[in-house]
């Protein structure tokens, strides 16, 4: 079958023919090479090995952890980072479009903001823990700070950097600050929050699961620790296969939620 | 002052400008009349740009005075529109969109803004490309945009930033009979920017021929042929002569 549609191909499409099959290719073998380093690294070890790793996943649909078995773990998770992410993409695009726009406001909270994102999410729990104890909302609050910066720096980075010509047609066409703001600043600047929007939501996704860590019922975080305390192995492997898993996933859609919105930044296709 | 104020479109008196240092342009005063289609030829780097900027107040003057139908020249109360030199489509925006946007800032009815929207679109041949995005046209293609959006404000100042420098001959031709044609239609006043000599006195009423920096007018040349104009007759090629004359020195 491929010999016949090679065959009528010039020696460089050939060439590029067979690079594309390699790069799709490529791809699984690197994760059938993680699986057999893991098979082997556990062979002769306490290790627990892929199999075992799968079974403890079956076993958690059969016996659940807290009423929940990986899936409702799971959805806890992403719950948090959802209701983290709603915040962080309502007020933390508008507060960039703020600093970003506005010179002034910029001036203002620059200095401040520059500090607030030097210190580590983790570094928040116990003041969080303090005011507002282990329930849900200290959870998301502490998502929310670890992933709002990311949002905000790349919005401000947009609003700022808008090309001069588009906001000079503007004035040519006599629009007035909302218009130039609302219909040629922001739109322009439609990548650079997306790249804000892609950023948070791997940062938020890796908070929680470190929030979680420190103190949860629930949650996939919460796995690795119970794991971790009761010396179950194979149920800290399998949480972080689904933590690799579901990141993944995560950014497959934020990828995809781009292409919809912002269909301009696709680039020329061949 | 008055009544001579009228007749004119647009009053240039004494305009300075620096960049800081940089002496662009050197107290130049001149006026166009209204409906008036005047080409400005001059080195590069001369502050041709510059002039069109101070127009509608991207810049603003060193000293001196800009004044459009009379009045202080101020996008806010006159109809023009620009065509930039440098590619300036919408690249968020599609074709039909970056067509739209002038149309919609203005806050036309929808009505108003399709009618004029599509007759642009089959007058410049951009209807295969309605629903594309800039980045996926050619140079000369996007231009097309800028150029169209431009014509669709029917604008009674239009000016035009060298618009035609990045088009094959053929579009060029069909384009600088499209401008002549609006021009006529509407009765608009066009300051057409160009580097090509034989354009300007094929479009010209009267080209302006600039210095180098520090810039001054160095001639007024009045063009006083018939349209359409014949490339080849002998008054043309003596005109064309004259101004490739006048720009040897640069
Ligand atoms: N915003 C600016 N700040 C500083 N210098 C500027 C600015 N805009 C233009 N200049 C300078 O002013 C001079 C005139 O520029 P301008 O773009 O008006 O020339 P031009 O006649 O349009 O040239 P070209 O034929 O290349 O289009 C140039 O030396 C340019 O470097
Ligand atoms: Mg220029």
């Amino acid at each position: 079958m491929s010999r016949v549609k090679t065959a009528a191909m010039s020696s460089s499409e050939r060439k590029a023919y067979y690079l594309n099959r390699l790069y799709m290719i490529l791809p699984v073998i690197s994760v059938l090479l993680l699986l057999l380093l893991w098979t082997t690294a556990s062979l002769n070890s306490d290790f627990p090995s892929p199999v075992e790793t799968w079974n403890r996943l079956i076993e958690l649909f059969e016996r659940p952890i807290k009423n929940k078995t990986i899936i409702g773990h799971t959805l806890a998770s992403l719950t948090r980072v959802f209701l983290a992410l709603a915040f962080n993409w309502t007020f933390g695009i508008a507060f960039g479009i703020l600093i970003g726009w506005n010179k002034k406001c910029r001036a203002l909270f620059t200095p401040l903001f520059n500090a607030f994102r030097a210190v580590p999410p983790l570094a928040w729990i116990p003041l969080i823990t303090m005011w507002f104890g282990i329930g849900e909302f200290p959870k998301a609050l502490t998502v929310i700070i670890g992933s709002i910066a990311a949002v905000v720096v790349n919005t401000q980075a947009g609003l700022s950097n808008v090309q001069q010509i588009y906001l000079d047609v503007g004035t040519m066409f006599n629009a007035n600050v909302r218009q130039k703001l609302f219909q040629i600043a922001i739109p322009s600047a439609l990548d650079a929050i997306f790249a804000g929007v892609r950023t948070s939501t791997s940062a938020a996704w890796m908070v929680v699961l470190a929030a979680e860590m420190l103190g949860a019922k629930s949650g996939v975080g919460f796995l690795i620790t119970r794991g971790m305390d009761s010396m179950d192995m194979p149920l800290v492997l399998m949480s972080m296969a689904v933590i690799g898993i579901v990141g993944a996933m995560l950014a497959v859609v934020t990828q995809f939620a781009e292409r919809l919105i912002c269909p301009w930044t696709r680039k020329r296709s061949n | 002052m008055n009544a001579e104020k009228q007749d004119y479109k647009v009053v240039v008196k004494n305009l300075t400008k620096y960049f800081g240092d940089l002496h662009v342009l050197d107290n130049i005063s001149f006026n166009i009349r209204k409906g008036e289609f005047l080409c400005v030829v001059g080195p590069t780097g001369c502050g041709k740009t510059t002039f069109l900027n101070l127009l509608t107040r991207i810049y603003t003057p060193t000293k001196g005075d800009l004044y459009i139908d009379g009045k202080p020249a101020d996008p806010k109360k006159h109809n023009l529109a620009f065509v930039f030199q440098e590619p300036s489509a919408m690249p968020w925006l599609t074709v039909e969109q970056n067509l739209r946007f002038g149309l919609e800032i203005k806050k036309l009815s929808k009505k108003e803004i399709d009618e004029r929207v599509n007759e642009i679109i089959s007058l410049l041949g951009l209807e295969p490309f309605r629903k594309a995005y800039p980045h996926q046209l050619s140079v000369s293609t996007a231009q097309r945009i800028i150029i169209g959006r431009a014509f669709a404000m029917n604008p009674d100042l239009l000016l035009m930033d060298e618009p035609y420098g990045q088009m094959d001959i053929k579009l060029r031709f069909y384009l600088e009979d499209e401008v002549i044609r609006l021009w006529k239609k509407l009765g608009s006043t066009v300051v057409f920017i160009t580097h090509n000599i034989e354009e300007a006195v094929y479009l010209a009423e009267r080209i302006l021929i600039l210095t180098n920096k520090p810039t001054t007018i160095k001639e007024e040349v009045i063009v006083d042929l018939p349209r359409p104009r014949d490339v080849t007759s002998p008054e043309f090629v003596e005109i064309r002569k004259h101004v490739t004359e006048q720009i040897k020195w640069w």
